[in-house]
């Protein structure tokens, strides 16, 4: 189906090419239906031989051949041994010519499994190097074939005396062919896997592939597997050069222990600047360089406990989204474990990193009384402590989350240096190559691992350059650089301690980080490029007020259940229907809404249904 | 020295308009060479062929030129005593055809003509110890058929009935460094692989597992400047992994960080005027799966005179509402 060019050609060629079409045609039927009926054969000499196999052959055996198999009754006396083979040898024929019909491959393996039973050891041995030879033969006709990469699967682990050293110098030559063909890298996995190849010896192999060519993705991907195991970044756990590589869940990449201890992480960088001073446009290894700089996981904590006296309400913030109807929480309140439901912030948005729960009515109503409360995630044994005192009406409790916790490449202080000479080194190539979108990137990455706020405007400036000069992706350089401007604002907001966040006139294009903004209480995001305030919007809890004048803003979901939104300002955005504002009649205390310059305004009667729609707004603005 | 960029050039005369009729009538003629010596070649995957050629028919609002009944007793024909379903008469069970089997009954609100329960036991027999899926009873593993699996069960209404949480550990154990996933664990990340995955998750309820803007950043980097997108770094751009990588993009909620205007033009490029049908790159012959996955592509990017299509079953959004399934993407 794939790369078959398609050629003009005269009438003439086109009914020579149908005669041609129709000999294969017949040849082709012929030979599938003789093997269909041997294998029928076969089959009925097994059911004959074995009851265990009568299920495997009643589902395989299709309704139009079962009278096929009465005529070939008689075919049962003869030996085994010669039908056998008759019907590995036309099969085979088939499978050459067209080895993704899985089903004969099927056949094939009932007819070796069969003659397991019936032959002696070195026989069966010889019969699967025989096997083993046809499929070398099939492979190099058709080298991207499933059914005869997971056929030599099979016949490797059922080999009497399996030769584990030619089946790997058997992926050498296959990958020296090509070295993208994921069916035999995921082939020698497996070999290196059952045979113990040690992890050392695969890492070499992946160093000699990449050293002739730095341009093998397969390759770069093969280390960012091995390196790990080989380096693990934690010191407790020597390396283990002698085990061959087990990817197992506990191994994914995205878990910490898939971290590469700093000494090795060093070298790597030299490898990966080889690559990319060598050849600047070649992606593989601008990848592999960004999985290099990039970080630990969070640890898995309570980031933020919030209680509120008014609405009786709990908000907790977590490190990552859990799903709040499963997560295992315990409130306890002065001494008292608490009946409570938690919730997510938003019904569209069940993983979220917060969750809420509304105490009992009176628990905490009373201003006079000072309340300690704490949650425990109880399956992470961890717990954060929270103390509401008396006359205050709302406190918290929480991380001062520092830019190197939140955002920052996780690199000890000592490595700083280290990045900054990566820096300078991609300032130099930058200089060659001054349109080099990899490169750009790169030093941005790089620039946000080193000093976030310090670099802030050149940052800004080169994602203006990638835009021009990678016109394609420029929404996402946009999305890219509204995230770290978020991102930087949160940092400014908690060095500043306030409750306050603005990004005004910074042509943001998205909104992320929302679960960092539980405790502001007014937003200001005018005049930028917003859309949307997406349903992980309803995780600001102590929102007040909400400016975002001058946007795009044509869904209001996340606008959603918030008890303490008191205005709303949405001048000149692209509000149409009035159903567009459903959301806001969801936040009790709403009173203000500016709704000048939006297409609803001009709807008939729409002051009247937004009346009723909302009747806690006194300050309407049309 | 530098990589040369492998793309291909799309011509000043290529195809740029959408010609549905003519798609309509290549799909529905495809079928009717039977003895035709391609079609006989693809016989151990008719299953799928049947329902990509009716699925684009149905997108296109032509199914009622396909001829149901004789699809329905085909389909009936071809599930096993053991539950699973063929990709034709005479040809073994397997994962893939049983899924493409359960997706033709849903297209045609027939589900009940086979034995739904049997297909269940058989989609549930196929789970390994460790989460994952055999393709079949002869253990070939693969997050593809993790997909077939649950898409298989979710289109029934089955889900419960598998160990969903080892699933998802298994197809999360196969999540690579560049964000993405391969066929198993350790396998290098690839276009379909991905779409598989994600769709995946989607189905089971675990998207927030994904490392979206790291992902959706490989994705997008698959455009070419032809605009077409291929499904590894340094390959050729292809129709079927347009398909793969907008689909993925579209869960992960990122579909606008490529470029839609040139894949478009790319897509409708590898239209072939005279016999209609798509190919998977222009000048190429034309087949049924590229046909499919060039009108779905076109769907997703916002065509209106194609129905809207669901990015993770490949479905016409309108046949799932009617089975009832809804499936939550990222936003
Ligand atoms: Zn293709």
């Amino acid at each position: 189906m794939h790369g078959r060019i398609k050629i003009k050609s005269t009438a003439q060629q086109e009914e020579e090419k149908r005669k041609e079409r129709e000999k294969k045609l017949k040849i082709y039927v012929s030979a599938r239906d003789t093997c269909f009926s041997k294998v029928t054969r076969v089959l009925l000499i097994q059911v004959v031989s074995n009851h265990q196999v009568l299920f495997s052959f009643l589902c395989g055996l299709c309704v139009s051949y079962l009278h096929s198999m009465f005529l070939l009754d008689t075919h049962c006396q003869r030996k085994e041994g010669i039908l056998d083979e008759e019907a590995l040898q036309v099969t085979q024929q088939l499978l050459s010519s067209n080895p993704d019909f899985a089903t004969l491959w099927n056949y094939r393996r009932e007819i070796l499994m069969h003659l397991e039973t019936v032959k002696e050891k070195d026989e069966v041995q010889k019969i699967y190097e025989a096997e083993l030879a046809f499929l070398e033969s099939c492979l190099k006709l058709n080298p991207k074939s499933y059914g005869s990469w997971h056929h030599r699967c099979w016949v490797s682990a059922r080999l009497p005396r399996p030769d584990w050293s030619r089946e790997l110098s058997l992926c050498d030559r296959c990958l020296s062919l090509d070295d993208r063909n994921f069916h035999c890298w995921d082939y020698r996995r497996m070999v290196v896997k059952v045979s113990g190849v040690p992890v050392a010896q695969e890492l070499g192999f992946t160093d000699r592939l990449i050293g002739s060519n730095f341009s093998n993705y397969s390759s770069w991907h093969y280390r960012s597997t091995l390196l790990p195991l080989l380096h693990p970044e934690s010191p407790e756990s020597p390396s283990p050069s002698h085990e061959p590589p087990q990817p197992s869940p506990s191994h994914s990449p995205q878990t910490q222990s898939h971290r590469v201890c700093e000494e090795q992480l060093l070298k790597e960088y030299e490898l990966v600047q080889n690559a990319f001073f060598t050849d600047p446009n070649d992606q593989s290894a601008w990848f592999y360089y960004r999985w290099l700089l990039g970080r630990a996981e969070r640890e898995e904590m309570i980031s933020c406990v919030y209680v509120s006296r008014d609405e009786e309400r709990v908000a907790v913030a977590f490190s990552r989204p859990v799903n709040a109807q499963s997560v295992s929480l315990l409130l306890v309140l002065d001494g008292q474990p608490q009946k409570v439901e938690w919730k997510s912030v938003h019904p569209r948005f069940k993983h979220s990193p917060v969750c809420i729960c509304d105490l009992p009515p009176g628990t905490i109503s009373d201003i006079t009384n000072e309340h300690n409360l704490t949650v425990h995630w109880t399956e992470k044994y961890t717990h954060r402590d929270c103390a509401l005192y008396t006359g205050r009406t709302e406190s918290w409790c929480r991380d001062s989350a520092t830019d190197q916790e939140l955002f920052r490449s996780e690199l000890s202080v000592e490595k700083t240096s280290v990045l900054q000479s990566e820096l300078q080194s991609c300032n130099q190539l930058l200089e060659l190559e001054p349109l080099n979108k990899w490169c750009l990137l790169t030093i941005v990455l790089l620039m946000r691992a080193l000093d976030p706020l310090g670099y802030e405007k050149e940052t800004l400036a080169h994602f203006q350059t990638l835009k021009e000069v990678d016109p394609m992706r420029s929404a996402y350089y946009s999305d890219l650089c509204s995230k770290f401007i978020i991102e930087n604002t949160v940092l400014k907001m908690e060095y500043a301690e306030v409750r306050v966040f603005s990004i005004t006139d910074k042509n943001l294009t998205t909104l992320c980080h929302l679960d960092q903004l539980l405790l502001v209480t007014h937003i200001n995001l005018s005049s930028n490029q917003l859309q949307q305030l997406p349903p992980q919007f309803a995780m600001l809890q102590c929102l007040e007020v909400l400016e975002v004048d001058n946007n795009r803003i044509e869904n209001l979901e996340g606008v959603y259940h918030l008890p303490k939104l008191e205005e709303v300002l949405l001048k000149n955005n692209k509000i149409s229907a009035l159903a567009d504002l459903q959301p806001l009649a969801s936040c009790p205390k709403l009173r203000r809404l500016d709704l000048r310059g939006n297409p609803v305004t001009q709807a008939a009667n729409i002051e009247s249904e937004l009346t009723a729609l909302l009747p806690s707004v006194t300050d309407l603005l049309l | 020295m530098g990589t040369q960029v492998k793309d291909v050039i799309i011509k000043p005369d290529a195809p740029s308009a959408l010609l549905l009729d003519k798609h309509a009538d290549y799909i529905a003629a495809y079928g009717s060479k039977k003895d035709d010596y391609e079609y006989t070649l693809s016989e151990y995957l008719r299953m799928s062929g049947i329902y990509w050629g009716l699925t684009v028919m149905d997108l296109m609002g032509q199914l009622p030129r396909m001829s149901r009944q004789e699809i329905i007793d085909f389909i009936k024909a071809c599930q096993h005593e053991c539950g699973g379903i063929s990709a034709s008469i005479g040809h073994d069970p397997h994962l893939l055809y049983t899924l493409s089997a359960v997706q033709i009954l849903c297209l045609y609100d027939s589900v009940d003509t086979i034995d739904v329960d049997k297909v269940v036991d058989y989609v549930k027999g196929l789970q390994q110890e460790d989460g994952s899926f055999a393709g079949d009873k002869w253990g070939e593993i693969d997050t593809r058929f993790s997909f077939c699996a649950v898409a298989t069960l979710a289109l029934l209404g089955k889900m419960n009935t598998v160990n969903v949480d080892r699933a998802v550990q298994f197809v999360l154990s196969c999540m690579n460094f560049d964000g993405g996933f391969g066929c198993r664990p350790g396998s290098e990340s690839h276009a379909g692989q991905i779409y598989c995955c994600t769709g995946f998750l989607a189905l089971t309820g675990q998207l927030h597992q994904v490392n979206a803007d790291l992902l959706g950043w490989w994705l997008c980097e698959r455009q070419l400047p032809s605009g077409g997108l291929n499904g590894r770094p340094e390959k050729l751009p292809d129709v079927c992994y347009s398909w793969w990588v907008l689909a993925s993009l579209k869960i992960i909620g990122r579909i606008h960080w490529i470029d839609k205007a040139k894949l478009r033009t790319f897509i409708l490029a590898c239209q072939d005027e005279e016999t209609g049908g798509f190919a998977d790159r222009p000048g190429d012959m034309v087949d049924p799966f590229h046909t499919l996955f060039g009108v779905a592509g076109l769907s997703l990017l916002g065509d209106e005179q194609i129905k809207p299509v669901n990015p993770v079953l490949c479905m016409p959004e309108d046949v799932l509402q009617r089975v009832g399934l809804q499936v939550d993407l990222l936003s």
